[in-house]
């Protein structure tokens, strides 16, 4: 199996002197392709600047980080741009869309950018899959929260990028539109083979992946496959029992 | 609530920094007027300290004295004269101790090395007398003594420094009497203290009088000293029952305060004039302002629900915005005197460049220049934080706790119908400005209440027009992703970019508007020189002075002429009206000049004729054959009047024969020279041979007719400069109204900005997206601002025909040129924002509250 992303000794620091906080901690990860990995952690776990670091949202401090086959940490600002317009989907967990666009222009926005067309059929896959076909000339003021992240998945899948990286893209939703997102995204790695790294604090959520890496302190300290929302909350429980 | 609104400013320093510089450019511009008109009288009131006469006798007429006129008619500024004899009934009054003739005139032109006149054309070029006394004399000697006889002359100090020359020097002095040349024997400076921009020559008396006034038994007025103990009204009342009704006595206090009000009367109108300037660019700084505080509201409004939360009432949070403001206006009105001060100096350099050249002055502030500045600055600030501070108190305390969080907006359909209002008004108006022509007043009133009503509109309208034209313009840019976002962001806020743009719009309607009349001005002036001048080769005075007869003689004989015709000018006055007497020879005239006869004719007219142009003979109701009752600066007289003329270029008012100017007292002095080429003869020889004979007389200049239009067209063209140079301020304003817009969308967009950058947008494409925006702001602006002013540049010159703006010319190049101005600063605006925009953090944008 080969990795979609990873990181080697990757570390990152924060301020200096008396401020200086160490985020990460000599990390090493693996994201393998075509899986649905859950990062997990306490807050102040380091996990979404793991995630950060991993799609050149972030500058790593020392270590290696790699998408595919591109080393990022050596990369220019243009190119680093390009790799997240051309190789990385985001989905985050608010204010994920322009709001002056409609959602179809928000979802092909980055191909857009890019100066690309859409693949018709793909993008007809995905609105479907979505299920917004009815709502594609719609700003997103005029779209319920739960559209809102299901225009935002789209859009992160639209150009077929190596990796999908979502930060608690859950976090904002009520219950039954948080299931219909993370529904969306388990169909999306079984049915299109989309790699997908998601932070998350939900063990709900967690139960959606295939894996679970466990953050605490900067290190990874665990990882679980094939989790269940029981065994990951009895392992979160774990961590907040060792931290007292 | 005060140190919440104290720490809030301190807060937003740098977004404030703009708006800050916004009203301290119009502050500024308000007390920079103030302190430049307050300084340059104080420099005039140097004069009333300075000695004078305590009573002076001159000629009882209508006319102002010599070198007071200017305007038009300067050419015909002849000096009224008394016989110098009356100084024997003059000293026999009780009370006098001495009585000095003195000599006042305009025309002694001091020549400099390249035998060209010294000085600008314009200010008066006075020849005068020296007065032997100096507790009665005005002008005082700096170093040297005083001339003596025909060949010594004391000159001004900023004259001689014009011409190059020190004690003992010789220099040449054009006077209408001839040339004079003389040994500089002294340098004065006068009471005013400095220079009015004119020279000064200084001839002892009898050669003032030769070479001024052509006559040595005459002088301008006569200077008297008092006996001590006798008071100047005394003495002038005396003399007032000893003398003939011919003459006017004066007090010297009477004269100061005479020229007191004149100076009054004269900075009154530069003040109003500047002033009108500076309110423009205090209300372009408004909009800015209520821009401002508006986003500064809309950004900090969770702070605002959270203090609405922990129990600020709604007044108190007005009040905080309000006292924001306050602050802000009372720094910017205190920054905007010192900058005041600055722009006085400006004012001054740039009435220097278009040709004025004023006295130096002491730099005066007073209270009231400081009182009006924080009144000014405070209440445009206040005034345009009230509806924001207003929006801010209609927070809701829930909103603290709601994460996206949107102001109500109301709709624009308020502001469609007021705009619709006003356009239905400004329409009507201009409608009706166009209905009574006739009425020139009544017309421009019309006009003006029609630019209020329009301007309004357009403010009003401007978001609902701002969109539409944004949408039309922004079309083909929707291909492209980047330029769509821009299209769209620039449709968002329609109030903020209408505002922005409306900004822009003001200040380029108005500069269209003069680019309309200035343009429609000179070709009017080139239509009438082509349309009247028959000649070929015109001489003028150098500065349209009046110039020695022995020119005409010189011409004349030169070769390849045929009609060599001349023209007299002098002051007359019909009643109250004061007009000129234009003398001509009617048998040669109507070949170098078209006139419109359009009743009667001016076929021969014998001494005591004349034909008058029809708007006069109009006004004053006169009909063919009338005699009329005239006031010469000799005495009075009658004209019999033989024709009416349609009023054309430069001559205007009454025509007569030489004869008639000769028997009413004339001076043998010339306005103007006509020439027609000899059939046969090749214009450009002749041209050379005209340039030759004329090298000797320094005080004309050939003219045809293009270089003739130039000349007048630099005069306009010198006006017109300085209105732009003092609208270009208001558009500056505009421009940093951009700025600040821009830069606080942007701030209010970073984590837009943020999502963009992360899902792949470029920096460049960042820095486009801002600049876009831009651009369809400014050409919004610009597009309204030079349509508005084209549409009441044509009606304003409509209204203006009557009185000589005959011709309608757009200058298409110049307004496109407005265009293109308002994009290039649309883009210069957009370059900090942009670059700012581009630079944001990805992660702390996207993180960001």
């Amino acid at each position: 199996m080969t990795s979609a992303a990873r990181a080697h000794a990757l570390t990152k620091i924060y301020g200096a002197g008396d401020t200086r906080v160490t985020a990460l901690d000599s990390v090493d990860v693996e994201i393998a392709e075509q899986q649905f990995t859950a990062i997990m952690g306490p807050s102040g776990s380091g996990k979404s600047t793991l995630m950060h670091c991993l799609a050149g949202l972030d500058a790593v401090t020392s270590g290696e980080v790699w998408i595919g086959d591109t080393e990022l940490s050596t990369l220019s600002d243009k190119a680093l741009t390009r790799l997240r317009r051309d190789s990385v989907g985001f989905v985050f967990q608010a204010f994920n869309l322009v709001p002056t666009l409609t959602a179809i222009e928000n979802i092909t926005l980055p191909m857009d950018i890019a100066g690309r067309k859409p693949d018709p059929e793909w993008l007809n896959t995905v609105i479907d899959t979505v299920g917004l076909r009815d709502r594609l000339g719609h700003r997103p003021s005029e779209l319920s929260g739960g559209q809102q992240q299901r225009v935002a998945c789209a859009r992160a899948l639209a150009s077929r990028p190596t990796i999908v990286f979502a930060d608690e893209p859950t976090g904002n939703l009520d219950s039954k539109s948080g299931a219909e997102v993370l529904g969306f995204l388990r169909r999306s790695v079984d049915e299109f083979n989309q790699t997908i790294v998601m932070v998350t604090h939900d063990p709900n959520a967690a139960s959606y992946a295939d894996r679970v890496l466990f953050l605490a302190d900067g290190r990874v300290v665990d990882e679980m496959f094939k989790p269940t929302s029981a065994s990951v909350l009895e392992r979160m429980k774990a961590f907040e029992t060792a931290r007292i | 609530m005060f140190r919440a609104a104290l720490r809030s400013l301190g807060q937003h320093r740098v977004r404030l920094l703009l708006t800050l510089l916004a009203v301290v450019v119009g502050v500024a511009f308000v007390a920079g007027t103030f302190i430049f008109t307050d300084s340059l009288k104080q420099s005039f009131d140097a004069l009333f300290n300075a000695p004078q006469p305590d009573v002076t006798v001159s000629a009882n007429s209508a006319f102002a004295p010599a070198g007071q006129g200017g305007g038009p008619n300067a050419s015909s500024d002849q000096s009224p004269t008394i016989p110098e004899s009356l100084i024997t009934p003059v000293t026999a009054v009780p009370g006098v101790a001495h009585a000095y003739g003195t000599v006042t005139a305009n025309g002694a032109l001091v020549l400099g090395k390249d035998g060209k006149p010294v000085g600008n054309p314009g200010p008066p070029a006075r020849g005068v007398s020296w007065l032997p006394d100096a507790s009665i004399n005005s002008i005082s000697l700096v170093s040297g003594r005083a001339p003596q006889g025909s060949h010594e002359v004391v000159l001004l100090e900023a004259t001689a420094k014009l011409a190059q020359v020190g004690l003992g020097d010789e220099v040449t002095i054009e006077t209408p009497g001839g040339q004079v040349k003389a040994q500089v024997t002294g340098l004065v400076t006068r009471g005013i203290g400095g220079s009015d921009g004119g020279t000064l020559t200084v001839f002892d008396l009898p050669t003032a009088q030769r070479q001024m006034l052509g006559k040595t038994d005459v002088v301008t007025s006569i200077a008297v000293k008092a006996d001590p103990g006798v008071t100047q009204q005394e003495l002038a009342t005396r003399m007032t029952s000893a003398l003939p009704k011919t003459v006017k006595v004066e007090t010297g206090a009477q004269r100061s305060a005479e020229i007191a009000d004149r100076l009054q009367t004269a900075f009154g109108f530069i003040n109003t004039f500047l002033l009108a300037f500076a309110l423009i660019a205090l209300f372009v700084a408004i909009l800015l302002i209520f821009n401002t505080f508006s986003m500064l509201v809309a950004q900090r409004t969770r702070e605002l629900a959270l203090l609405r939360a922990v129990g600020a009432s709604r007044s108190q949070v007005r009040r905080s915005v309000l006292i924001e403001a306050a602050l802000l206006g009372v720094l910017a009105a205190a920054v905007g005197v010192l900058g005041g001060i600055a722009v006085s100096q400006g004012l001054r350099l740039l009435l220097k460049v278009f040709g004025a050249d004023l006295p130096s002055a002491p730099l005066v502030v007073l209270p009231r220049t400081i009182v009006v500045s924080l009144i000014l600055g405070v209440g445009v600030t206040l005034i345009s934080a009230y509806v924001p501070a207003r929006r801010a108190a209609q927070v809701p305390p829930v909103a603290a706790m709601r994460d996206e969080v949107a102001l109500p907006t109301k709709t624009l359909r308020v502001r469609g119908i007021l705009g619709a209002v006003l356009i239905v008004i400004a329409l009507f108006t201009g409608f009706s400005a166009m209905r009574h022509l006739d009425d020139n007043l009544r017309a421009t009133r019309f006009v003006g209440l029609s630019v209020v009503a329009a301007l309004i509109g357009v403010i009003a309208l401007a978001p609902i027009l701002g969109r539409w034209f944004i949408g039309l313009v922004g079309a083909p840019l929707r291909r492209n992703a980047v330029g769509n976002l821009a299209v769209e962001n620039g449709k968002r806020n329609p109030r903020r970019t209408a505002a922005t743009a409306t900004a822009l719009a003001i200040g380029l309607a108005l500069m269209t508007a003069i680019g309309v009349l200035a343009a429609s001005t000179k070709e009017s002036v080139a239509a009438v020189v082509d349309d009247t001048i028959g000649a070929d080769y015109i001489v003028l005075g150098a500065n349209f002075q009046p110039f020695r007869p022995d020119v005409y003689e010189a011409v004349k004989s030169t070769p390849g002429t045929s009609t060599v015709t001349f023209t007299r000018e002098m002051p007359i006055s019909v009643g109250d009206a004061q007009g000129v007497l234009t003398g001509i020879q009617p048998d040669k005239f109507g070949q170098v000049f078209n006139l419109t006869i359009e009743s009667g004719s001016m076929k021969n007219l014998l001494p005591g004729d004349a034909i008058v142009d029809s708007d006069t003979a109009k006004k004053l109701g006169l009909t063919i054959g009338q005699n009329v009752p005239v006031d010469y600066p000799s005495g009075p007289g009658v004209l019999i009047v033989r024709g009416t003329y349609k009023p054309a270029g430069p001559i205007t008012g009454w025509i007569g024969s030489i004869d008639t100017l000769t028997q009413a007292g004339a001076r043998e002095l010339d306005s103007a020279i006509y020439i027609r080429v000899a059939p046969g003869s090749d214009p450009q020889t002749v041209k050379s041979s005209l340039d030759k004979t004329l090298s000797a007389f320094p005080a004309v200049k050939l003219q045809d007719q293009a270089s003739l239009k130039g000349q007048i067209n630099q005069q306009f063209d010198r006006v017109f400069g300085f209105i732009y140079a003092l609208l270009a301020l208001a558009v500056i304003v505009a421009f940093l109204g951009i700025v600040n817009t821009l830069a606080l969308s942007v701030y209010e967009r970073r984590r837009e900005v943020g999502l963009l950058r992360a899902v792949g947008t470029s920096r460049s494409q960042v820095r486009r997206m801002v600049v876009v925006e831009a651009v369809l702001i400014a050409l919004f602006g610009s597009i309204v601002g030079v349509a508005l002013g084209l549409i009441y540049g044509v009606l304003f010159r409509k209204v203006l025909e009557s009185v000589g703006i005959s011709r309608l010319s757009i200058p298409t190049g110049q307004l496109a040129l407005f265009i293109v101005l308002g994009v290039v600063g649309g883009i210069l605006a957009a370059l900090w924002p942009a670059l700012t925009a581009s630079r944001l953090d990805v992660l702390k944008a996207i993180s960001s509250e």
